[in-house]
């Protein structure tokens, strides 16, 4: 049976992340610390695990792996605690706010010699598995630009605060996208010019609510990619993940999460869409526990995080300047 | 009113129905390509030139229709200018700014009527998205995405295949999104822009541009020419209280003919109304001849929108952004 715990509550991901590994055989969910302990007893009640007050403690237990889900500016700390006390870590995106965070963050767990995952669910989201397949069978050539968008609702609380999220929904729903298309086209980004925007929510936020990126990678691939945190209260689900692939064969169009019912629910006064496609952080969780046990990295690692971190920050910096930023 | 149609493709054969459904009838058909010309022609009882001078200099040309090739607008609205007829010119107005400002210059002189076809302003769709966005109904617009395009237009050989006369998607097509999100949301401050135009061994072109305009609000723009097949229009505006979202492939009617032979069928999806942007756009125009009336496009509104799309297409050479 292999022990995982989860490093805080403070990102809503960590929710599934408790459920994936109750409902997974073989692994169970050992224990959560969490530096807001109110936060951290209610999980542990509502997942059927035991709190654990102090960290050395918890860090000392007999827990394999650690799954963390703080807020992003926090990251840091917890991976070099659980890296130093040998845990194998899974680590929620982005991996850090800021490349020197991220670059720290690999080179601790390269030093204590655990393995680093970053938490990138979208790999094993089946429509991008196979569209990823199609695009290297070669069958639809040359791929000459791309067009993406990761929009969501306002998830609320710390991830508008600066100190705590590193920036808004530019920080929150970039590095998905970034980390797919290199995963998916085996190349790297090489500059990035960048709009921000903060008005989608009366000017009420202190970071960015949307980011309009244009990207080019290895090749000269054209990528343009929004991120934000427009979809309205109302929308019928929390956002999307989309790419439309524009290729010398033909496109290939991706909508991720639109294997969906629509709900007309008259009790809550609502329409909903009820996803019915395979569930992605099961198989992120299982990636995860499987490279627990054959003690190697995740399917997406550190590095991969530190990658994604790159193009955030340049973008950042690209909207500060308003020049093209090379990566 | 007579109307000379110069240019007897598609768009010529389009604005022909207009102005006849207008009360209008068209005196000349001028195309270089003769059969072209004559084509036309016959079916609106028109006489058939290869010469567009021929037609905007008779006398029985009141109007003069210009849907020929881009670079040829601005000689083609001095002349007619000149010749003291009326104008309708197919957007883009010009192939250049300075062209936009030469046509201008000329139809003041004369005191011709001067009309640029950005029929977007005309669409259902688009007017109950500004009546939306002006009530209020989704708040403070702070972002919106546009999306346009289907099929490369024109065969192999057209002159919309080169680049230096159609400009591509960003120039030809994209322009009608730029001049309503204009329209709609005032002037712009700068534009980025990333643009294929590919030529070989297929000609594509996909444009990826995002604009700040003065307000602060931000326009992201995608228009393609580069799906196999198809035509469709997108639409998406946030705001502090909510969403817009238009989806053209979402259509009250369609039809997919049963295919008898081999090969696959393809669903055509329509979307019919009793009066047709275009037709508004008319009489807009129609309107506007020898009256008081200031039409909804005027030849600044086309001059700007070439100015954004010039804008566009140095960025997307530059790989920067660009003060307009």
């Amino acid at each position: 049976m292999v022990k995982i715990g989860i490093m805080s509550f403070a990102h809503i991901h960590a929710n599934s992340y408790a459920a994936c590994l109750n409902a997974l055989p073989g692994v169970s969910l050992a224990a959560i610390w969490d530096d807001n302990m109110a936060r951290g007893r209610k999980a542990a009640k509502e997942y059927k695990t035991k709190f654990v007050k102090d960290l050395t403690d918890f860090l000392a237990s007999d827990i394999d792996g650690v799954i963390i889900t703080s807020e992003n500016s926090k990251h840091r700390e917890m991976v070099e605690a659980a890296a130093k006390a040998r845990k194998w870590i899974l680590c929620e995106k982005p991996l850090a706010p800021t490349m020197k965070d991220a670059k720290s963050i690999v080179d601790t767990c390269r030093k204590a010699g655990v393995g680093l995952g970053t938490a990138f669910p979208c790999r094993f989201s089946t429509p991008l598995v196979e569209a990823k397949a199609m695009l290297n069978s070669g069958q639809y050539g040359e791929v000459y630009a791309v067009s993406c968008t990761n929009h969501g609702q306002y998830p609320g609380g710390w991830f508008a605060d600066t100190a705590l999220s590193g920036g808004g929904a530019t920080m929150d729903h970039t590095v998905h996208v970034v980390d797919l298309l290199r995963w998916m086209l085996g190349k790297e980004f090489t500059s990035v010019y960048c709009e921000l925007g903060n008005q989608l929510h009366g000017k009420s936020l202190k970071t960015d609510d949307l980011g309009s990126l244009h990207l080019e990678m290895d090749g000269g691939i054209q990528v343009s990619h929004l991120a934000s945190w427009s979809r309205p209260k109302s929308f019928p689900t929390w956002g999307d993940v989309t790419m439309e692939f524009v290729c010398e064969g033909g496109l290939i169009t991706v909508d991720a999460f639109n294997q969906k019912l629509t709900v007309f629910d008259d009790g809550n006064e609502e329409v909903r869409w009820e996803n019915w496609g395979d569930n992605a952080d099961l198989a992120l969780i299982k990636d995860f526990v499987d490279a627990v046990q054959s003690k190697c990295d995740p399917a997406s690692t550190g590095m991969d995080g530190f990658c994604a971190t790159a193009v955030t920050e340049a973008a950042y910096k690209s909207a500060k300047t308003g020049k093209t930023v090379k990566i | 009113m007579n109307v000379a149609i110069l240019g007897c493709g598609g768009m010529g054969r389009l604005h022909a129905q207009m102005a006849t459904n207008c009360g209008l009838r068209i005196s000349y058909c001028a195309d270089a390509i003769r059969k072209a010309a004559k084509g036309l022609a016959d079916d609106f009882n028109a006489k058939a030139v290869t010469d567009p001078l021929k037609a905007i200099q008779a006398e029985d040309t009141d109007i003069v229709v210009i849907t020929t090739p881009t670079p040829t607008h601005e000689p083609l609205v001095t002349a007619a200018a000149e010749a003291g007829k009326h104008v309708f010119c197919e957007k883009p107005f010009c192939r250049t700014s300075e062209d936009c400002k030469k046509a201008i210059a000329s139809a003041e002189k004369a005191g011709v009527t001067l009309f640029v076809g950005h029929v977007v302003r005309y669409f259902q769709e688009f007017e109950l998205m500004r009546e939306g966005i002006q009530k209020g109904s989704i708040g403070k617009v702070g972002w919106l995405k546009l999306f346009r395009g289907g099929i490369f237009p024109g065969v192999k050989g057209s002159w919309f295949r080169d680049y230096e006369q159609s400009g591509g998607v960003t120039f030809d097509c994209m322009i009608h999104d730029l001049d309503w999100i204009r329209y709609v949301f005032g002037e712009p401050e700068r534009i980025f822009c990333q643009a294929i135009m590919r030529s070989e061994p297929t000609s594509l072109d996909y444009s990826q541009v995002t604009m700040r305009m003065k307000s602060g609000i931000i326009a992201t723009v995608i228009n393609t020419w580069a799906a196999p097949s198809g035509f469709k229009v997108k639409a998406e505006i946030c705001g502090s209280k909510g969403m817009i979202q238009f989806d053209s492939t979402e259509s009250p009617l369609g039809a997919e003919p049963r295919q008898t032979g081999s090969g696959p069928t393809m669903f055509v999806p329509m979307s019919p109304v009793a009066i047709s942007p275009y037709q508004l756009e008319w009489q807009d125009f129609i309107a506007t001849i020898g009256g008081n009336h200031t039409p909804r496009v005027t030849p600044q509104d086309g001059l700007r929108a070439v100015e954004m799309a010039e804008a566009a297409l140095k960025s997307s050479s530059t790989k920067q952004a660009v003060k307009l």
